[in-house]
């Protein structure tokens, strides 16, 4: 246990740092944030909520900076989608807070805030799930007829609509590969940044999948250009929260520690996937934060009152940290036996690079 | 073993049985009480 002064409380030093590192192994691989599963767990370690956020938000910002530094030495950010896309992102972020006071001015009540978040993102669950089970089949069925597939395959007809649009300025994405109107960029930014403001959820859940299937980018390119919006999103975020002292530093250095690690291998564990493995973990992430914000909305209705609940909200939030780091992990495991020609389970090979 | 990895869907059940297991012992072990005091 370690006395963090500034929050008042005491926790364990071990916790943070594996909290650290497992959310930087997820956030490196699909290009999160993990808010969502940070905050609820600083919250159990004893912090307040307050400091849970502004501690999760300072973390979030250092952990997305070593990351992105990983995957720029890996060719994965489009530096003109991002930055075309950070100015709309920012915008958005701020309507969807204002628009959120709005409807509670008016007596839109929490409930069916939350309904709609949970009905968003069980959307985008079956939609990744489904065209990513499709682009998986079509690997196999490309391997089978001898045809070489890169790292990239996506059925999604959706990004050949965007990208049709011919609605000056057009930008020349060459990491990334896309011509683009900028209007679609900004636009796809001030969404998802909307949705992020007005929900409460972390805009990479959102904004990873648009830059796949709105935009056309490969998913390491998303993955990698939506974590450098996290460094400019996180930083200001961390800066409003530390002029607010809302930061306990030692605990976010603590953390720091962890990610440092977690987000380096998740970052270097894209190089050993393709795109459909990126999208399933985002999808299973996706569902299980569904999960798990619905556990935590029924305990709180039901007055706090089921210990059960709590219990199942808390192990659900703690697992599904776990559940992500060891599937990115055992992916990474199943594609070096793969490389080295030891035997893998019959749906790895579609899903990993082997040379 | 292999055949229960060898499916896509077991090999995710198995993995967050696992993960839920994991997170129950911390939880029992080292959090509950410092939840409750």
């Amino acid at each position: 246990m370690f006395d963090f002064a500034i929050a008042g409380i005491q926790a364990p030093i071990f916790l943070l740092m594996l909290t650290g590192f497992t959310v930087g192994i997820v956030g490196g691989f699909i290009g999160v944030g993990g808010g969502y599963m940070v905050t609820p767990a600083l919250i159990v370690f004893g912090f307040p909520g307050y400091m849970a956020s502004g501690i999760d938000v300072t973390h979030i910002a250092g952990k997305a900076l070593i990351a992105t530094v990983r995957h720029r030495q890996l060719g994965n950010i489009d530096w003109t989608l991002g930055l075309a896309m950070v100015g709309g992102t920012m915008l958005g972020v701020e309507l969807g807070v204002r628009l959120l006071t709005y409807t509670k001015s008016i007596g839109l009540s929490g409930v069916a805030l939350l309904s709609a978040t949970v009905l968003i993102m069980i959307g985008l669950f079956l939609y990744t799930q489904i065209e990513t089970h499709k682009a998986q089949k079509k690997i196999v069925d490309l391997t089978k007829d001898g045809k070489t597939v890169g790292r990239e395959l996506s059925v999604s007809r959706v990004p050949l609509f965007f990208q049709s649009i011919k609605l000056y300025p057009i930008v020349r994405c060459h990491t990334a590969r896309i011509v683009i109107s900028m209007w679609v960029v900004v636009v796809v930014g001030i969404a998802t940044g909307v949705l992020a403001g007005f929900f409460g959820v972390g805009g990479g859940f959102i904004r990873v999948p648009a830059l796949v299937y709105i935009c056309g980018a490969t998913t390491h390119i998303a993955v990698g250009t939506d974590l450098l919006e996290i460094v400019v999103s996180g930083g200001y975020g961390a800066l409003r929260q530390s002029m607010m002292g809302n930061v306990d530093m030692v605990a976010v250095l603590f953390m720091i520690v962890g990610a440092m690690f977690g987000a380096q291998f998740g970052s270097i564990a894209t190089s050993y996937v393709r795109g459909p493995a990126i999208r399933y973990i985002l999808s299973y992430s996706l569902i299980l934060a569904t999960v798990g914000a619905f556990l935590r909305l029924v305990y709180i209705l039901s007055g706090a009152k089921y210990e059960l609940l709590n219990f199942a909200a808390v192990v659900f939030t703690m697992g599904e940290m776990l559940f992500l780091c060891f599937f990115i992990m055992s992916l990474v495991i199943f594609s070096v036996r793969h490389r080295h020609g030891k035997w893998v389970p019959g749906w790895i090979p579609s899903l990993v690079i082997s040379a | 073993m292999k055949a229960l990895v060898d499916s896509m869907l077991s090999y995710w059940i198995l993995l967050l049985v696992i993960s839920l297991g994991m997170a129950a012992l911390v939880y029992i072990f080292w959090l509950r009480e410092a939840m409750l005091t």
